[in-house]
């Protein structure tokens, strides 16, 4: 779709009078170019030939290609492009736009294939191994990994039903594919008070771990637990929804996913979050069932490496637009222990597709690892609002339409199997 | 004969006046099949059909006829001194054969078969030779058809840009493809995957075989087999035939760099280009040695309008329309 078609679909007459200040440096020779740039400049960090292609024949079409009067011989003056700086004046075209007057944005007025970013591969982590049940009894199950599972606190719950995810393919993200088998894994801390991990603590390390479970199994907190010594307990059945984590966002290289408990399975350490850099107070005990739990639902539903990720990615808040509602795993998880990529670097759903914002406390309670995903979230939504000539806030409020669309589509979608327990 | 309906995901098909060549993703690598798109008919004989039937020799039946299409239909030309018939000329469907309908679906069947499930297929079509825009619409309308019947979602890319996606990644797909075939030399220039401009011209193989073999007496197919066997373009030719040979490949590449050029400066309007642009030639008239140094040497001699950072071939000159069409068809998944 071309820009000049997009303007003139807008309708609303003050709408269409507020942008047109803007909408008409859009269209001036320098600021294509400029923008030409800056798609070069996007595509060249796709490393994928398909990947590239696409999104190339989705952001460029013939008109928007700026075109010359007269075909003019090579110059040989040294006035290359150089593509770093272009990519800067194109920043700075951004913050030239802002001076500018703006109205409401539409959902729909844009063309589409700016709101979305091409995907990034994502950190690869280990193969998953085959794994396989060897032994099922009336209180255990075991693996051929070690992996053994007690059932002593199994409950069930709503069983899990087909699910949206939304194809990155589709800008607009209004394409979903209905699926019904867990798409990923959110990791939680239970929280709970911590006895020093020590033998004369015993009873007391017992006692609160009971009672932690007991607590987690009448909620239908998670799917797995892994207690202080490593033991692996099934809370809901992986088949059944566990409330985990209710409002939240993820997405791969293929699909987005909206509010996680229907999709992803929760697994829970019992432990408490620490800020920042701080280790965890996590036993290897602990790393150990962690790795091998992981491996066992790795390979029997096909998860993708990069979809094991902590409750702090994932979570969102509506109500104020802001990440990290939960905080759970912000900044040292260990991701490379328990075989898998560090999916700290991977860039936010949240922020990218659907213009969440953060605070200075969500940032200060991650530490380094998951700022890395945040930068790189912020330049993704940068660079999709100068390739539009956009002003930062006015993409997000577009980006934010489309959040309010997709939630209320998934509850929709999944309203037989939720249970409205949202966090 | 096996053909690639078991191997799944998209194919990219460059249907060439020559040869046509399926390509499909294997593993993460590109995995190529070609066919000489041509046939023979001989007598039709029990026992000849049964040599066939055990060889796995494609074939048909057809009014008393034995039709073998494909790579073999060279062989059996040669051992019965006739020349080989072409379901295509200049690019296009041959409209003075008469069976070139029914072989073409032959041919195409043989290579990607049948499909039960929705597969999608991207085939390649020339550029509108100038001044003939309206061409190629029953050509490709046919392909089309005979691709869609076999069960597939089809779409087309221009042959030129198939080499743009094949090639030109390290450009941002900008710059130009040059395929040169047997039928057409299609040209196409490509702005951040975007074709800009495009055209044909029916000089190419062909025209080389058939000049050469004008002058020198030679049938054409004996021409064709010196030219991908022994020639090269480094200016000494060892006897006649590779004299002539180099005359016309002269004669063509001249032809071509002049239609470029004329096509280049008579555009209205073309993107603003910041660098020069690479320029790949592809199709198996560029297998020659020598060929590539030729055409940049004729480039620069006709000061080309378009300013071209340099010129280079294609890394699998007969597989990279087929393998761009791939690449479109994986694109569109």
């Amino acid at each position: 779709m071309m820009l000049a078609e997009a303007g003139t679909r807008n309708q609303a007459g003050e709408r269409r009078r507020g942008r047109s200040a803007w909408w008409r440096g859009w269209r001036t020779p320098r600021v294509q170019e400029l923008r030409m740039s800056v798609i070069e400049w996007r595509a060249e960090s796709i490393r994928d030939p398909v990947e590239r292609l696409r999104f190339l024949r989705n952001t460029v079409d013939a008109g928007t290609i700026a075109p010359v009067p007269a075909v003019r011989p090579a110059r040989r003056d040294g006035r290359r492009m150089v593509h770093a700086g272009m990519a800067v004046a194109a920043l700075l075209t951004v913050v030239a736009f802002m001076a500018s007057p703006t109205s409401s944005t539409s959902l729909g007025t844009y063309p589409a294939h700016f709101l979305m970013p091409p995907p990034a591969p994502q950190p690869a982590g280990e193969e998953a191994q085959k794994v396989w049940q060897v032994e099922v009894t009336r209180d255990y199950e075991t693996y051929s990994n070690g992996l053994r599972i007690e059932k002593a606190y199994e409950t069930s719950g709503n069983p899990r039903v087909p699910y949206p995810a939304y194809r990155r393919r589709d800008p607009q993200l209004a394409s979903a594919e209905m699926r019904s088998g867990p798409a990923g894994i959110v990791y939680h801390t239970t929280e709970s008070h911590m006895a020093p991990f020590e033998p004369e603590e015993n009873g007391q390390m017992q006692r609160i771990g009971a009672s932690v479970l007991d607590f987690v199994r009448r909620n239908h907190c998670y799917h797995y637990l892994v207690d202080r010594f490593g033991r692996v307990f099934r809370v809901v059945a992986e088949g059944d929804i566990a409330n985990h984590a209710g409002l939240s966002i993820w997405a791969d290289e293929k699909y987005a996913y909206v509010n996680l408990n229907g999709s992803f399975l929760g697994v829970s350490f019992e432990t408490e979050t620490r800020r920042g850099e701080d280790n965890p107070e996590i036993s290897p005990a602990q790393i150990h069932s962690a790795r091998i739990l992981t491996d066992m639902l790795r390979y029997k539903y096909a998860i993708p490496a990069g979809n094991c990720v902590t409750h702090a990615q994932v979570s969102v808040n509506p109500g104020n637009m802001r990440i990290g509602y939960h905080t759970d795993w912000a900044g040292n998880f260990p991701f490379t222990e328990i075989g898998l990529g560090d999916n700290y670097e991977e860039p936010l759903a949240s922020v990218f597709a659907f213009g969440f914002d953060y605070d200075g406390i969500f940032v200060q309670s991650t530490g380094r690892r998951l700022w890395q995903g945040l930068r790189a979230s912020d330049e993704q939504v940068t660079l999709q609002a100068s390739v539009l000539g956009m002003p930062v806030p006015a993409y997000k409020r577009i980006l934010r339409q489309r959040y309010e669309k997709i939630l209320a589509a998934t509850r929709a979608a999944t309203q037989k199997g939720e249970n409205n327990n949202e966090e | 004969m096996k053909n690639d309906k078991t191997a799944g995901g998209a194919l990219g098909l460059d249907v060439g006046t020559s040869r046509i060549c399926v390509a499909r993703e294997d593993g993460g690598a590109y995995k190529f099949r070609t066919e000489l798109n041509a046939f023979v008919t001989i007598p039709y004989s029990k026992m000849t059909e049964n040599v066939l039937k055990r060889e796995g020799i494609p074939h048909t039946v057809q009014d008393g006829e034995l039709i073998v299409h494909g790579n073999e239909s060279e062989k059996f030309a040669d051992l019965l001194n006739v020349d080989i018939r072409r379901t295509m000329t200049a690019g296009l469907l041959s409209p003075s054969e008469p069976e070139s309908l029914s072989m073409m679906r032959q041919i195409l069947g043989n290579m990607v078969g049948e499909e039960n499930s929705p597969r999608k297929l991207c085939f390649t079509v020339p550029a509108p030779p100038v001044g003939a825009q309206d061409s190629l619409t029953y050509h490709e309308a046919t392909i089309r058809q005979i691709l869609t019947d076999l069960g597939y979602e089809v779409r087309s890319v221009n042959e030129g840009l198939a080499v743009i996606y094949s090639e030109l990644e390290s450009s941002n797909y900008t710059g130009i493809g040059v395929s040169l075939g047997g039928g057409l030399c299609n040209v196409c220039m490509a702005y951040l995957s975007v074709p800009v401009l495009s055209f044909s011209i029916p000089r190419a193989g062909d025209y080389i075989d058939l000049s050469a073999a004008s002058v020198t007496g030679e049938r054409a197919n004996r021409i064709r087999l010196v030219k991908e066997e022994s020639f090269h373009l480094n200016g000494f030719f060892s006897d006649k035939v590779h004299q002539v040979l180099g005359v016309y490949y002269d004669e063509m590449i001249r032809t071509l760099v002049q239609a470029m050029r004329e096509a280049f400066a008579g555009a209205k309007t073309l993107p603003k280009l910041g660098r020069p642009i690479p320029l790949v030639l592809s199709g198996g008239t560029t297998l020659p040695s020598g060929f590539r140094e030729r055409f940049e040497k004729i480039l620069k001699e006709e000061n080309l309008p378009v300013p071209v950072s340099e010129v280079r071939l294609a890394s699998e000159p007969l597989h990279g329309s087929a393998k761009g069409a791939l690449i479109a068809a994986l694109t569109d998944l």
